[in-house]
C-alpha cells in the first residue's frame, strides 16, 4: 500500500506516482498558504481520542499483544500525542518563544522554518514508528516522504490516511512508498527530492543512506544503541525486580531496553553472587509476563546448549530456567544479548567505566541505574562522560515522557531551520 | 581399525523406508559409530563424557535419547575430525546463512560410499535415475576452486543422476564479481528450452526458482517444456524465510509458468552437518528413511516431545566416520507425523517448520551490536 496525496493506493501505482513527486513537492513549497502548525497538532489531537475510543483497536490490540504491552500501559501514553503534551513538546525542543523569536536586533528579525522535505527511511521494529517519525516531520511544517520498512503491516499507513481525513489540508505533506532497500535509484530520488533524509535503524541503512545522500542533502542519523543496567553489590530488590520486569516486558529488542546488568565489581566469585540473586529475582518476575515467543525461546536454548559445550574454554557461567537465563563472564564487553530475556551479567569496575565504554560513544543510550543516593553522581558523571545519553531508574529504561530528547537531540530542533531576515 | 560392519548393512537395505525392521541395526550401527568416535575425536570424548554418556551402553533405540547431541552452531565454530585430514577427500562447508560462520565437515572415502548407497536406492525408489540426457539449470552456485560449499557439491552431484546435455547456473562466477545472481540468465534458458525437445531438470535453492518464476508470471510468459522434465529443489529456503511461500503456491506457479505437472516436482532435505537425503514423496512429505531417525524435542527440557507435537529437529545417523554427525540439532523447528501416508512409505514423515528465531530480527540494539563489530 501507498500513500499519496491522501489516496491509499495499490503498490503497482508507485511507478506513475513516482514520476510526479518532485513537482507535486515543489508545488506544495510554492504555495503562499502554508501549512499550520496549529493544524498539526489539533489533527493528532483529534486522532490520540480516536484512538482513546478504540478506534483503531482492531491494529493496535494485535501490536500490544505482540510486544507483550498493557493495554492501560498504552492507554496511559496516548496523552503525549494530544494537544498540550505536543505544544509542550514544541516548546521545550524549540524554546517557549519559538512562534516569535526575538530579533537580533531592530532591522534583523528571526523565525523558524521548516527545512522544506524529509525524507524518512524507517525502521522496522516498532510498528507505528514509521509514522511518528513522519509526525514529528509535520510538527515542524516539513513535507514528509516515507519509505516504509520491509515487512511493514500498514499501521503506519493507516494511521498516517486517518489523519488526513482528519486534516485535509495535510494531503500535500505526507507521501508513503513501499519501495524495497534494493531499488536503490528510486531511493536516490527521494534522497534528491529531500532536503534531509532522516534515517531510523543499523548500519546498513545508515551507510546506504550515506551513499545516497548528495552533498546538498543533510543526513538525521537515528541509529540503533545498545543500553544495560548499572549496579552496586548493593543494589536494591526493588531495583532488581524493577529491572527485571524491564526485561521480561522488551525482551531486549529496544534500543532502550536493557542487554544485560554491568556490576561494579573486579571480582568474578562477587560477581556470580550477584548474578545469582538476581537470577532468582527474574524468575519470579518472568512469571508474570508473556511465554516468550516459541521461536525465539528455542533460539536461544540451542545457543544456551552451546555455551555449555564451550565453558571449558569460555569459563561463562549459565543460570538457565524457564526460557530465561543469565550468563556471567571474565570480560567486560558490551555487546547485545541473546534477546529475548537471555541477559548478560559483567564486571565493570567504576575506574573502568570510561575507558571501556568510550568507544562505543555514539551507540550508547540508557542506563537504568541501581547505585546508593550516595553515589548516584559519582556514576552518572563518568556514564554520562563515556557517552550514555539516558539515566533513568531500572524499571523505567524505556518510559516516555513529552519532551525528552531522543539520543540526546531534540528531533523538531534538527528538522527545522533559524532564518535571518533584515528589512 | 574398527570395521564398519553395521553401518554397511544398514546402508545396503532393500528397503528404505521400512524403520521398525531396521530399528535393531540402527542402533548397533550408530553403537558402533559413537565408540568410533569417542575414541579418534578428543572434543567429541569430552563433550560425551562431561555429559557421562558411556557409548558402549547403547543397547536400545531408546538410548540414543539420551546421547549428547551436538548443535549445528557448534560446527560453525570447531572443527571436530575423527581422521587425519589427509585421508578425506571431501572437505564440505555449509552455506553459513543464520550467523555467517559455516559449518566444517569432512568425509571419508567410507562415507562417501555409504552416501552413493543411499542415494542409488532412494533415487531407485522415487524413479528419479534416468538414461535420458537432460538441460539441468541449477539454481545455486557454479562450482569454482574459490568455495567448498557442500550445497554445490550436491547439487553438481545430482546433475550424474541422468546425462547432462549442459548445466546452467543462476549464481555465476566472475573474477570480477566473485558470485552474482543472475535470474536473466535463466529465464532465458527456460525460454530456450521449451523450444527444444531435450527435458529439464532444474535443482537448488527454492527461493531462487520461485522468485524467478514469480517473475515470469508478471510478465505473461507461460511456457511448455519438453515431456519427461522435473524441478527439484532443495537447499531450504536460505535467508528468504521472510519470503516463504505456500508450497502448493510454488507448484502453482511451476505448472502455470512451465506447463510442469506437480507430480514432476520433487523436493530434497538434507544438511552439510546431517547428509542423508530426505526425498518428499508424492504427497511431498520428506519420510523419514532407514539410515536417519529423527528426535523432536522440547525447547525447554531437551526431553522428546510427542509425535505431532512441534519442536526442534534433532537428526541422527550412523552414516559418518569423518566427523562426529551421529547426532546433531539443527536450528530448525519441526513436526513428526506419523499418521501415515498413501504414498505407501512406513516411516514417520518430517514436517519443517522453520528456522527458530530469525536473524534478522528487527532490533535497533542488533543494529549496535553490527556496528560495534565493524
Amino acid at each position: 500500500m501507498i500513500l499519496y496525496h491522501g489516496e491509499i493506493l495499490e503498490n503497482h501505482k508507485q511507478s506513475e506516482k513516482l514520476k510526479s513527486l518532485r513537482n507535486d513537492c515543489y508545488k506544495t513549497l510554492q504555495a503562499q498558504d502554508r501549512l499550520n502548525i496549529d493544524d498539526v497538532v489539533m489533527a493528532c489531537d483529534k486522532l490520540a481520542q480516536k484512538v482513546k475510543q478504540g478506534a483503531y483497536d482492531d491494529l493496535i490490540l494485535p501490536l500490544l499483544e505482540e510486544f507483550d504491552i498493557p493495554y492501560d500501559y498504552f492507554l496511559n501514553h496516548m496523552p503525549m500525542f494530544e494537544k498540550d503534551a505536543l505544544f509542550k513538546k514544541m516548546e521545550i525542543e524549540l524554546g517557549k518563544d519559538y512562534q516569535s523569536l526575538e530579533g537580533l536586533n531592530e532591522h534583523v528579525q528571526r523565525k523558524i522554518y521548516p527545512l522544506g522535505i524529509l525524507f524518512h527511511i524507517a525502521a522496522g521494529n516498532v510498528d507505528a514508528l514509521p509514522a511518528y517519525s513522519v509526525i514529528e516531520g509535520l510538527l515542524a511544517g516539513n513535507i514528509n516522504i516515507l519509505k516504509l520498512p520491509s515487512g511493514d503491516r500498514g499501521v503506519s499507513v493507516k494511521l498516517l490516511s486517518e489523519l488526513i481525513e482528519i486534516e485535509p489540508k495535510l494531503k500535500p505533506y505526507i507521501y508513503v512508498f513501499d519501495v524495497p532497500s534494493t531499488e536503490l535509484e528510486t531511493l536516490k530520488m527521494f534522497a534528491d527530492i529531500a532536503d534531509a533524509i532522516i534515517v531510523w535503524g543499523g548500519d546498513v541503512a545508515v551507510k546506504a543512506a550515506r551513499s545516497m545522500a548528495s552533498v546538498t542533502t543533510k543526513i538525521i542519523e537515528w541509529g540503533h544503541k545498545l543500553s544495560f543496567g548499572y549496579a552496586t553489590l548493593d543494589a536494591s530488590d526493588e531495583d532488581l525486580i524493577g529491572i527485571a520486569n524491564h526485561m521480561a516486558m522488551t525482551n531486549q529488542v529496544l534500543c532502550s531496553s536493557a542487554q544485560g546488568i554491568f556490576v561494579d565489581t573486579d571480582s568474578r566469585e562477587e560477581l556470580d553472587q550477584f548474578a545469582d540473586r538476581f537470577f532468582k529475582i527474574f524468575i519470579d518476575v518472568n512469571r508474570k509476563h508473556k511465554p516468550i515467543p516459541f521461536g525465539m525461546k528455542s533460539k536461544n536454548a540451542l545457543q544456551l546448549y552451546n555455551e555449555k559445550l564451550e565453558q571449558h574454554e569460555t569459563r561463562k557461567k549459565i543460570w538457565q530456567q524457564d526460557g530465561i537465563s543469565v550468563m556471567t563472564s571474565d570480560d567486560s564487553n558490551l555487546e547485545l544479548s541473546m534477546l529475548f530475556r537471555s541477559i548478560w551479567i559483567k564486571m565493570l569496575p567504576k575506574e573502568h567505566i570510561i575507558t571501556t565504554l568510550k568507544p562505543h560513544k555514539n551507540h550508547l543510550q540508557t542506563v537504568g541505574l541501581m547505585v546508593s543516593r550516595n553515589d548516584y553522581q559519582t556514576y552518572a558523571s563518568l556514564l554520562i562522560h563515556a557517552g550514555v545519553t539516558r539515566l533513568t531508574k531500572a524499571n523505567n529504561m524505556s518510559r516516555m515522557i513529552t519532551g525528552e530528547s531522543h539520543d540526546g537531540s531534540f528531533p523538531l530542533r534538527l528538522y527545522t531551520k533559524v532564518v535571518e531576515l533584515e528589512k | 581399525m574398527m570395521k564398519r560392519r553395521y553401518a554397511r548393512k544398514l546402508f545396503n537395505l532393500k528397503r528404505p523406508y521400512d524403520l521398525k525392521k531396521s530399528d535393531d541395526l540402527f542402533c548397533l550401527a550408530m553403537r558402533e559409530n559413537a565408540m568410533y568416535h569417542y575414541n579418534n575425536c578428543e572434543d567429541y570424548k569430552r563433550i560425551l563424557d562431561e555429559a557421562n554418556f558411556d557409548p558402549t551402553n547403547i543397547e536400545s533405540i531408546d538410548d540414543l535419547i539420551d546421547l549428547p547431541f551436538i548443535p549445528t552452531l557448534y560446527f560453525k565454530h570447531h572443527e571436530l575430525f575423527s581422521k587425519p585430514l589427509w585421508k578425506m577427500p571431501i572437505k564440505a562447508t555449509s552455506s553459513g546463512t543464520s550467523t555467517g560462520f559455516k559449518s566444517k565437515i569432512a568425509l571419508s572415502v567410507g562415507d562417501l560410499w555409504r552416501g552413493f548407497k543411499m542415494i542409488k536406492r532412494l533415487f531407485a525408489v522415487h524413479k528419479l535415475w534416468s538414461m535420458r540426457p537432460v538441460t539441468y539449470l541449477i539454481f545455486g552456485y557454479e562450482p569454482t576452486k574459490h568455495s567448498d560449499a557442500g550445497i554445490m557439491k550436491t547439487a553438481y552431484g545430482f546433475t550424474y543422476v541422468a546425462p547432462a546435455k549442459k548445466r546452467i547456473y543462476a549464481i555465476r562466477y566472475s573474477k570480477e564479481k566473485g558470485y552474482q545472481v543472475d535470474l536473466e540468465h535463466m529465464k532465458q534458458a527456460f525460454i530456450s528450452a521449451s523450444k527444444k525437445r531435450t527435458p529439464i531438470r532444474t535443482i537448488g535453492f527454492p527461493a531462487y526458482t520461485y522468485f524467478l518464476l514469480k517473475e515470469m508470471e508478471a510478465e505473461g510468459i507461460k511456457l511448455t517444456m519438453p515431456k519427461g522434465s522435473k524441478i527439484t529443489v532443495g537447499g531450504g529456503w536460505k535467508q528468504f524465510y521472510a519470503e516463504k511461500v505456500d508450497k502448493q503456491e510454488f507448484y502453482r506457479l511451476v505448472h502455470d509458468v512451465l506447463g510442469i505437472k506437480e507430480k514432476n516436482c520433487v523436493e530434497f532435505f538434507g544438511a552439510v552437518e546431517h547428509p542423508i537425503l530426505y526425498i518428499d514423496c508424492e504427497h511431498h512429505h520428506f519420510h523419514v528413511p532407514a539410515y536417519a531417525r529423527v528426535i523432536i524435542r522440547d525447547p525447554d527440557t531437551f526431553k522428546p516431545v510427542p509425535n505431532g507435537q512441534i519442536g526442534l529437529i534433532n537428526l541422527l545417523t550412523p552414516m559418518v566416520e569423518g566427523t562426529p554427525l551421529l547426532s546433531i540439532m539443527t536450528d530448525d523447528l519441526g513436526i513428526l507425523h506419523d499418521e501415515g501416508c498413501s504414498c505407501g512409505a512406513q516411516s514417520p514423515w518430517l514436517e519443517i517448520i522453520g528456522r527458530v528465531g530469525i536473524k534478522d530480527i528487527t532490533t535497533c540494539a542488533q543494529g549496535a551490536e553490527d556496528l560495534l563489530k565493524s
